[in-house]
């Protein structure tokens, strides 16, 4: 277990968008043999409810995106003094390069900003802090940008009911600042890679090469692209999908994940009754709860009301249960706890008694989000050099125009506003 | 806890609208379901400390399984 403690960063605000389109599970009541008792069940059970979810053009980095420029509004933050911008991701928009890069971009921020990707699932929010924390403590940044975002709702079959009923889609943003004042925060990470097929998707990067310009590969696609396999409890699922083994992922949840809470409480010093809310990972009530009372908590200081109303949001679930906690609660030893695919669990008391802390946001679609097929056009377009590449954004039109007018890119950027046709 | 009143808290922890008989077998119960298994090990955990694992539910097909599972922690 990684313990640390950090005394001079400070949790300025935390910004969460969420989808508009909200499904609630009583109107799909057809996926339930028109049952109302059994949706009851599972409501009781798992607290199945309602979701938020994106559709099929919005990507996790447009939800952080707007989740960023609502922070940047909200605090009237000076863009120029961020000076690293860390995106977790687990879908990001390209594989390369870095899609912190794009929004980087897109935002407009300063050249002295890093910017990079942190591929991590359920533990992302928690995971950026801590890496984060680092580098405002080692000194070297001032001003960090966390963004998370995902989209685990999309592509979900709507018949899938292990699926389809749990998952909302979301973006956050997070910012976090030295401060020469001691803010105490502290971390415990619980790596258990050993469980690193519980939840994985297996056909997703280079250790399933398929190409499918290449026939061979076209005819295997072909062959195995509906293929299904029937699990252990008596359901087909599909071969080329991401794979969950939820059973055993509970026994680590319930094993693993409250003696995490209970070592960082030991580390901290800190009493149950010292900690206002334990703010878990939105997997579901039923988890919820068995982490909590596992922890040995008072359930009444362990929330579910953000699976209930948006869903297991991944990474986002933890800033959203912030979010949703009443305006006037205390919230000084906030404890939080993200845990997921890895496996990791990943806990951290957090002091937010001065942060800015906006209600859940309905996502604003960015003007740049376009279909599949003008996504397609424009890099027809690009890639033969009849349009210019995007990016450009702030007040870095005239230094992008030397770099890339050289080879032929000219002009201002279209920004991926594809209007031509 | 004894066996009767465990009867009553399975029906309560599998969601089930009739009652438990000690030698039903769970695979004939609609509700014997993965959400209901992941509630019975969390039910242990919290009521009995028996930290029940996932090969431990597979091998089980009775309520009389699922009770000797406590390790005598259910009286008669």
């Amino acid at each position: 277990m990684t313990l640390a403690t950090f005394k001079h960063v400070k949790i300025s605000a935390i910004e969460t968008v969420v989808p508009e389109k909200e499904i609630c599970i009583y109107d799909e009541v057809e996926y339930y043999g028109g049952s109302v008792k059994k949706i009851d069940r599972m409501r009781k059970m798992v607290g199945f409810y309602k979701r938020h979810v994106a559709d099929n053009e919005t990507t996790p980095a447009d939800l952080a995106y707007d989740a960023a420029k609502n922070l940047i509004s909200d605090i009237n933050l000076d863009k120029n003094s961020i000076d690293a911008l860390i995106f977790v991701v687990q879908q990001p928009d390209v594989i390369n390069p870095s899609t912190a890069y794009f929004i980087h971009d897109k935002l407009g921020l300063s050249d002295d900003c890093i910017a990079t990707d942190i591929n991590q699932g359920c533990a992302g929010w928690v995971f950026g802090l801590y890496m984060a924390s680092q580098m405002i403590e080692s000194g070297t940044h001032k001003k960090i940008l966390l963004l998370n975002g995902d989209t685990p709702s999309v592509g979900i079959d709507p018949s899938n009911r292990n699926a389809a009923p749990i998952f909302g889609d979301g973006g956050t943003a997070t910012l976090l600042e030295y401060s020469e004042n001691e803010i105490v925060s502290q971390f415990a990470i619980d790596t258990k890679s050993y469980g690193f097929e519980a939840i994985v998707s297996p056909f997703s990067g280079t250790r399933f090469r398929c190409d499918i310009s290449k026939d061979e590969d076209f005819e295997f696609l072909a062959k195995t692209r509906n293929e299904k396999i029937m699990n252990p409890e008596g359901k087909e699922v599909p071969l080329l999908g991401g794979y969950m083994n939820g059973l055993a992922v509970f026994d680590f949840t319930i094993k693993v994940v409250p003696e995490t809470i209970k070592k960082l409480l030991e580390y901290s010093k800190l009493t149950r009754e010292q900690i206002p809310y334990l703010c878990l990972h939105q997997a579901n009530k039923q988890i919820i709860q068995a982490v909590g009372s596992g922890a040995e908590f008072d359930l009444e200081k362990v929330p579910y009301q953000a699976f209930e109303n948006y869903g297991n949001n991944t990474m986002c679930s933890i800033p959203t249960t912030i979010g949703l906690l009443p305006k006037d609660a205390p919230k000084k030893n906030l404890l939080c706890c993200g845990f997921g695919n890895g496996l990791i669990s990943a806990a951290a008391i957090l002091n937010l008694e001065n942060t800015f802390i906006s209600d859940i946001k309905n996502f604003r679609k960015p003007e740049y989000v376009v279909s599949r097929e003008q996504y397609v056009n424009t890099w027809r377009d690009k890639i033969s050099g009849k349009i210019s590449l995007s990016g450009g954004g702030g007040n870095r039109q005239d230094e992008r125009t030397i770099l890339l007018g050289s080879y032929g890119f000219v002009g201002p950027s279209q920004n991926n506003n594809y209007t031509q046709k | 806890m004894n066996k009767a009143d465990f009867l009553v808290e399975l029906e309560d922890i599998l969601q089930r609208e009739e009652p438990c008989k000690e030698g039903d077998n769970l695979n004939d119960y609609e509700e014997w379901d993965s959400l209901s298994k992941m509630s019975v090990m969390a039910y242990y955990d919290k009521n009995f400390g028996v930290k029940v694992s996932l090969k431990d539910l597979q091998t089980v097909t009775t309520v009389e399984d699922l009770i000797s599972l406590t390790g005598g922690k259910i009286s008669d």
